[in-house]
């Protein structure tokens, strides 16, 4: 739209009419379709509107649009909660958090997508090529039962983002080798067999002041072997810690156990204490930030892109960010699985908290509408679209795409997804998730900036589970 | 200026003493400190996006005839400007419009015009409350107070409700309303205080010899405070320009804010900040309100209380 | 002193006149609450609006009539206030008295319940009264920071010298940035890694410097922020006091010899005590607001979190809407009593001046 549209526009806004038509716009006759989506603004999405204007031909025959609302991934949640639970009932299609789903469901605006699937053996049979884990995490409220609400939008998982420049070097080599008797991990293939203790190692090896002898040469400034989100925003160190306590023998509270299933002596078990006191020992290797407890998604990238640090565990949803032209250490990367733990049969154990978003029709969503949705989302999963999708920096669950041997060939941390895939679980669906969530990351905060052990921590946020839970019924 | 307020014998007033330039030197020593942190935003607007973040902090585009150290100089650039309204926002691809073109504009037009609206029903009531008080006269404007007391996520859900309901949600006379109530509170309160300073004799005096009440509003009245309506206006814009809750829930795609739009930078194409991209949309978004108050500056502070004893 | 002379008797109140705009009230607020009671949200909306335009007409009627100028004059004013700022806080109000969710259809009264649960029960009210006390905190550091650093900036300026202009324009800038923008970049000047601060401060230290990994560097952090961004603003309106005071004054002050810091509290400060009070009430009200630069610097941790950080978690990420309202209500009634508590002390000051 134009400056000028937009006097002309404004100009009219002010007449009664304008301003009675503002509301109810849109719709129009039966062979024009809008359909109103409201998503985060990021590249996974500004692709998936780029390649509906470009390539989608509804069969139907009517003019589909799709009118997207790019909200600034800061205040997404806020935007949409509100619009959802004031009842504007302003958009058809919603990119959701996968622990969303059942605060949105119970109240009433997601549209459970069944009877779409059932009508539709077509639509069934795409459905049902993704892979379970992100199904599951995705699309099933309660959790893991067979009511379905979403579609993989951006699925992803936390990956080993390394600085092959420095890990690969002959000196830091050699003196890890001497240090600790084992090799420093250097190659995709060894990243991925990396234990948390590898991991603690490349993080206590490579704590460099300026100045200090690194990778051959003087440190420009103060350098860190590791980090990973800890911090106090939304879910920015839950999504770690689980994983760490998933891997070691712990649980959080399973959601598919309720009622019967507990949260006091699940989640402060014993493997779960220790799985956190490990956790927390990570801290000190890691920029200094993390001392704030701030130290997000975003701010552990934004050091590693900088060239602070030689490993950095995050979602795939910021690599590209990695390989971008200021990004310090585009030409320099090597990526792996997250670390696992050895199990006591030698095999690694590598569950991880799974990351990324699906997208949902609301129950408002007129019956023209759905049915252009479907025709929408069906081509959206055709293998056809989620390779474009793919090659463009997206990923896949779909599991002919992920399994083409040209997959690995997009990105170079594409070769840690099919895999990873595998271990993929999810926390909580339930509508008191963010009461769980915000308690339980001012618990974790406490923790990372040292005010209080792993024991306790645990405690509280047991306590809290089990009290909050019973309340609403959710533990008997 | 006024002529009748001149007949009346009003004159100007100016309590500012003189100093000379050993005043400015001390002056301009602390404004430059005060505003150094606007400063280091606007230069990383200048910034190559891979110098945003360089440790030391780089501080000057020019080593000023080698006086400051290489490490502390940048490489100024107008590239981050025009990523502000267009950019690649798709990988491999060509750079799109992001729109802020309009932004700017829906900012331009909703906060003017709200400030505008507040400032003009606003005076008529505090000239209201200050020369016609109504019985329980303190109670009212004690209510008006309350309304910027509560946090606006508060109130936003039945707003929002009456919005849709009434059709205004996403237009341009809703935010523009919302806008007007939300300066009313200060608005009133200001003014009514400068109305409140004035001498009431000269009014007097002015109705004696026979001018109606509108013309002793508009010609004694309103000339005595106009350093304060510009005080109020400059107040006003500032914080509907800035305004931030109300524009991301109330607004639509066509009528959104720069301010809602900023948050692009603050988590932008799948990363964190982006540093240059927020100085650079923050620096243009600066430049119309810093305009208006340098403008209205002269009105701020012209002294304009007429040298007649107070009450 | 001009009051308009009241030239007809008031209606009694149950008459059914035109101008009786008490009874258009009571009948408002009745009809209203029967409709928000018995219709669904739209439509006892609609009643509402409806309501409210009665009143405004009863009002207009009623001061046209009685050449009620004050009235004429704040009506808009009240009108525009009442159905975007008084209605949705009474409607916010009426639902801190019920047990509902915002995204839950299901809506029981529950009376006080809330305000009970939210000041003594078990879970939630230790979480209040901390943030109550850090709340408490802030305003009291941050408005007297900035009424200090405003007051001193204002008297600065408060003479004429050559480039003026110039400089009180770039004082006064910083209240123009938008609050993100400053909030974004100030955690950068603070960033252990990146930030200027711990870069000179690890200059001249040689250790390494973390301003927020502590309480008391998180609120410093916080409380500069805000001061900076908004001492302009006090400063800006003493200034309008200040140079408002008449050159005369000073000159008769001077020929009695008398002294400066008596010039200052005799001739000066009734000038800007007004002034000082408005700027003192709006940026307290604003400090008790305080949520954004929490948010930004440190997510509410090195407990930082404030009321209004709280009411946020709660009556937006959690949609426990009647919960936060009840909240709010609790923190708008202490910030009601604050403030008067300013206003008696301001007029009683007045009349003994």
């Amino acid at each position: 739209m134009t400056i000028m549209t937009k006097m002309k526009g404004a100009a009219t806004a002010f007449s009664f009419a304008a301003l009675m038509s503002v509301g109810g716009a849109s719709l129009a006759s039966a062979e024009d379709v809008t359909l109103t989506m409201a998503v985060p603004d990021w590249p996974p999405t500004r692709i998936m509107k780029k390649f509906f204007d470009e390539q989608y031909k509804p069969k139907s025959g009517n003019t589909v649009k799709l009118e997207v609302d790019f909200i600034p991934w800061p205040d997404f949640y806020t935007r949409v909660n509100a619009s959802l639970t004031s009842g504007e009932q302003k958009y058809n299609f919603i990119v959701s958090d996968s622990q969303w789903l059942g605060a949105f469901v119970e109240g009433g605006y997601f549209r459970k997508i069944n009877d779409l699937l059932d009508a539709d053996p077509d639509f069934m049979a795409t459905f049902k090529t993704i892979h379970p884990n992100p199904l599951n995490a995705y699309s099933t409220y309660p959790h893991k039962t067979e009511n379905y609400y979403g579609f993989p939008q951006f699925p992803d998982v936390l990956v080993n983002f390394a600085r092959a420049d420095i890990i690969c070097h002959d000196e830091e080599q050699k003196n890890f080798q001497a240090k600790y008797g084992k090799k420093l991990p250097c190659t995709g293939e060894e990243l991925d067999a990396m234990t948390w203790d590898d991991f603690k190692n490349v993080g206590e090896f490579f704590q460099r002041k300026k100045g200090d002898m690194l990778a051959g040469k003087p440190a420009e400034d103060d350098f860190y072997g590791i980090a990973f989100q800890a911090g106090k925003g939304y879910d920015f160190s839950s999504m770690q810690i689980n994983g760490f306590i998933w891997q070691m023998g712990g649980d959080t509270w399973d959601e598919t156990k309720a009622p019967q299933g507990q949260a006091e002596g699940v989640v402060n078990s014993p493997a779960a204490v220790e799985a956190l006191t490990k956790y927390l020992d990570l801290i000190q290797y890691m920029p200094p930030v993390a001392k704030t407890g701030t130290m997000d998604i975003f701010v552990s990238d934004q050091l590693f892109r900088e060239g602070k640090v030689a490993m950095n565990i995050d979602w795939i949803g910021l690599g590209e960010a990695s390989l971008a032209a200021d990004s310090k250490v585009k030409d320099k990367l090597v990526f792996g699985q997250m670390p696992g733990t050895m199990g006591a049969d030698g095999k690694m154990i590598r569950w991880s908290n799974i990351g990324g978003q699906p997208f949902v029709l609301t129950t408002w969503t007129t019956e023209s509408q759905t049915k252009e949705a479907v025709d929408f989302v069906k081509w959206w999963l055709s293998n056809d679209i989620q390779h474009q999708f793919a090659a463009g920096g997206g990923q896949s669950a779909v599991k002919a795409v992920y399994e083409d041997p040209k997959y690995v060939t997009y990105r170079p941390w594409n070769r840690a997804w099919a895999p990873q895939l595998e271990w993929q679980k999810d926390v909580w669906h339930v509508p008191q998730f963010f009461e769980l969530l915000t308690q339980q990351q001012d618990q974790f905060d406490l923790a990372i900036t040292g005010k209080q052990d792993a024991k306790t921590t645990l405690d509280n946020i047991a306590k809290f589970q089990q009290d909050k839970l019973k309340e609403v019924g959710l533990i008997e | 200026m006024a002529t009748l307020a001149e007949k009346f014998g009003l004159r100007k007033a100016s309590g500012v003493g003189e100093a000379g330039w050993g005043h400015t030197l001390i002056v301009a020593l602390v404004s430059l400190i005060y505003f150094l942190p606007v400063l280091m935003i606007i230069f990383t607007a200048f910034k190559p996006s891979a110098q945003a973040l360089s440790v030391p902090p780089t501080l000057s585009p020019t080593s000023l005839f080698g006086l400051i150290p290489d490490q502390f100089v940048f490489t100024p650039t107008l590239e981050n400007f025009g990523q502000v309204f267009n950019r690649v926002m798709v990988s491999g691809s060509a750079a799109e419009p992001t729109g802020f073109d309009v932004f700017f504009f829906n900012s331009f037009f909703i906060s003017s015009v709200s400030v505008l609206l507040a400032l003009v029903i606003g005076t008529l009531a505090s000239y209201g409350f200050s020369r016609y008080p109504l019985k329980g006269n303190d109670t009212y404007l004690f209510i008006i107070l309350t309304t910027r007391m509560l946090p606006a996520i508060v109130v936003i859900i039945p707003i929002i409700l009456m919005f849709r309901t009434v059709g205004l949600s996403g237009s341009y006379l809703g935010i523009i309303m919302l806008y007007t109530a939300f300066n009313l509170a200060f608005t009133i309160w200001m003014m009514k205080s400068f109305f409140d300073e004035l001498s009431y004799d000269v009014e007097d005096a002015a109705r004696i010899d026979g001018s109606s009440e509108i013309k002793v509003f508009m010609k004694i009245c309103l000339p005595q405070v106009v350093a304060g309506l510009a005080a109020t206006f400059v107040f006003g814009l500032i914080l509907t320009w800035n305004e931030f809750l109300f524009a991301l829930l109330l607004t639509g795609v066509d009528t959104r804010t720069v301010p809602v739009a900023m948050n692009q930078a603050v988590s932008s194409g799948g990363r964190g900040t982006d540093w240059t991209l927020l100085a650079s949309i923050e620096t243009l978004f600066l430049i119309p309100v810093f305009l208006v108050t340098f403008f209205l500056q002269n009105h701020l502070l012209r002294g304009v209380t007429f040298g007649t004893v107070k009450r | 002193m001009t009051t308009t002379a009241q030239f007809l008797p008031a209606p009694p109140l149950f008459s059914p006149v035109a101008h009786n705009w008490k009874l258009a009230i009571l009948a408002g607020l009745v009809v209203s609450a029967v409709a928000i009671v018995l219709f669904p949200a739209k439509l006892s909306l609609g009643v509402a609006g409806a309501m409210a335009a009665l009143i405004a007409a009863a009002f207009t009627v009623n001061a046209y009539r009685r050449r009620y100028y004050g009235g004429l004059l704040v009506a808009p004013a009240i009108a525009v206030l009442f159905v975007m700022n008084i209605f949705p806080l009474l409607w916010s109000l009426g639902l801190s008295f019920f047990a509902y969710q915002s995204n839950n259809q299901s809506i029981r009264f529950v009376g006080l319940n809330n305000y009970i649960k939210v000041l003594t029960n078990d879970i939630a009210a230790p979480a209040n009264w901390d943030a109550l006390i850090n709340t408490g905190m802030f305003v009291v550091f941050t408005v007297a920071l900035q009424m200090i650093t405003g007051f001193l900036l204002a008297m600065l300026f408060a003479k004429q010298f050559p480039l003026r202009k110039y400089l009180l324009i770039l004082v006064l800038t910083p209240m123009m940035l938008s609050v993100v923008a400053s909030g974004v970049f100030f955690s950068y000047y603070y960033d252990p890694t990146f930030g200027i601060l711990s870069y000179v401060m690890g200059e001249i230290t040689g250790n390494q410097f973390i301003l927020m990994d502590n309480k008391l560097g998180a609120v410093a952090g916080i409380v500069f922020t805000d001061a900076w961004m908004w001492a302009p603003f006090v400063m800006l309106l003493v200034l309008a006091g200040l140079v408002s005071v008449p050159k005369y004054l000073y000159e008769a002050a001077a020929i009695d010899r008398v002294s400066k810091p008596r010039q200052f509290w005799t001739i000066t400060f009734p000038y800007i005590r007004g002034l000082l009070m408005l700027a003192l009430l709006f940026r307290t009200i604003e400090a008790f607001k305080l949520y954004d630069l929490v948010y930004i610097l440190i997510r509410g941790g090195q407990d930082t979190k404030t009321i209004a950080y709280l009411i946020t978690e709660i009556a937006n990420e959690q949609n426990k809407t009647s919960e936060g309202a009840a909240l709010s209500y609790v923190i708008l009634f202490m910030v009601i009593v604050l403030t008067n508590l300013y206003l008696y002390l301001a007029n009683r000051r007045n009349k003994g001046a």
